[in-house]
């Protein structure tokens, strides 16, 4: 059996849908689980009084990075039939500015404030109104944006060919920034708020 | 009472079997802001749905009579929904509440959530993906601009703190 079963024709795609419910089933889960459905916890990490938000997330990047390449690797996965994200540079980074403002300011992002929102938390609900407001008013301007959103296009583009070295060593790379940037983290949240937890 | 938290290597590890799941059988990766997005154009259609058809960027969702909640993503956003729903009610932590520091009142958090919503909501399109669709997923698929994206939401986050700290702590 080798992935992706829906483009390899293993399931339907009707059933792909069934399984991304039970896929968002546990990513759902494990977003309330791991405290993201509270606004507070999220806002934290950019006073460094809170840094489980980052850790989660370093933690998934390299667990699924490793399980996507190692599938690879083995020959389950046929990445070729894979749809990977294409890098537009400079609007990514001019955009991820702007989301981080809305995350400081709001407490939450998208697929945290739906978790959040079903365990009746109303400022998740406020932010879902603003998140559909925003998306609808990027739409409207988009005109304004259609040049620069897709400018600075690279295709996929991956952090090896950016550093001219072997794709596992770039999975090293990121699994030891994981590793070290979690317990760097972790220290400066205790020198600066004293252990908490 | 309340349960306590998840351990975040395992939060971490579990969030990233599920992005592993969505590569292994769908090809493609996990989100949340494309859903939010599909269901707001939704919306749009019953209130101005000249709008949708006039609109370069809206058009698409919409081309050949085509329904926009009829998305991966949607599937996965009612799967986000439930299980968050069940997480909370068997850790005791389901609750009407506004959360939020002690030195602001409900009324000015929930300001400051609807024009955070609006910031993300915008960012979000202008990005291709949210923090989950383009900076977890692209992170794993070790995208450059995924990785950029996602340094660069910290740098946004750090540069405003300081000035909505009333607000938290």
């Amino acid at each position: 059996m080798i992935g992706p079963l829906v483009s390899n024709g293993i399931i339907s795609g009707s059933v792909n849908s069934l399984f991304a419910v039970l896929i968002g089933l546990l990513f759902g889960y494990a977003l309330q689980r791991s405290g993201f459905t509270d606004s507070r916890k999220i806002a934290e990490t950019f006073y460094m009084k809170d840094v489980h938000v980052p850790i989660v997330m370093f933690t998934a990047i390299t667990t699924a990075s490793i399980g996507l390449w190692g599938l690879s690797l083995l020959g389950l996965m046929d990445i070729s039939k894979m749809y990977f994200l294409p890098s537009y540079l400079l609007p990514m980074i001019v955009a991820g500015f702007i989301f981080g403002i809305g995350m400081a300011v709001g407490g939450f992002c998208p697929g945290t404030s739906l978790a959040a929102m079903v365990t009746g938390k109303i400022d998740a609900i406020v932010f879902i109104i603003g998140v559909f407001l925003g998306s609808l008013l990027f739409g409207d301007q988009y005109m304004l944006w259609e040049k620069f959103y897709n400018s600075d296009s690279n295709g996929v583009w991956r952090l090896d060919q950016l550093l001219n070295i072997n794709l596992g060593l770039a999975v090293l790379l990121i699994t030891l920034l994981a590793v070290f940037g979690s317990f760097g983290m972790k220290k400066l949240q205790n020198k600066f708020w004293g252990k908490n937890d | 009472m309340k349960k306590k938290l998840w351990n975040p290597i395992f939060g971490g590890i579990m969030i990233g079997i599920a992005m592993l799941l969505t590569f292994f059988i769908s090809g493609r990766g996990l989100g949340a802001s494309g859903a939010m997005t599909d269901f707001a154009v939704w919306l749009q259609n019953f209130v101005a749905p000249s709008v949708n058809q006039s609109s370069k960027y809206f058009s698409k969702y919409v081309a050949n009579g085509a329904n926009p909640l009829d998305d991966y993503l949607i599937y996965m956003a009612i799967g986000i929904l439930i299980g968050s729903f069940l997480a909370g009610l068997v850790s005791k932590r389901l609750k009407f509440e506004v959360l939020k520091g002690p030195n602001i009142s409900n009324k000015g958090r929930l300001w400051f959530a609807l024009a955070g919503g609006i910031f993300v909501g915008y960012a979000a399109r202008m990005a291709r993906g949210c923090t989950s669709g383009q900076a977890l997923v692209g992170g794993a698929e070790l995208s450059v601009g995924a990785w950029a994206f996602m340094f660069s939401i910290f740098a946004g986050g750090f540069a405003v703190a300081y000035f909505v700290r009333r607000q938290w702590i």
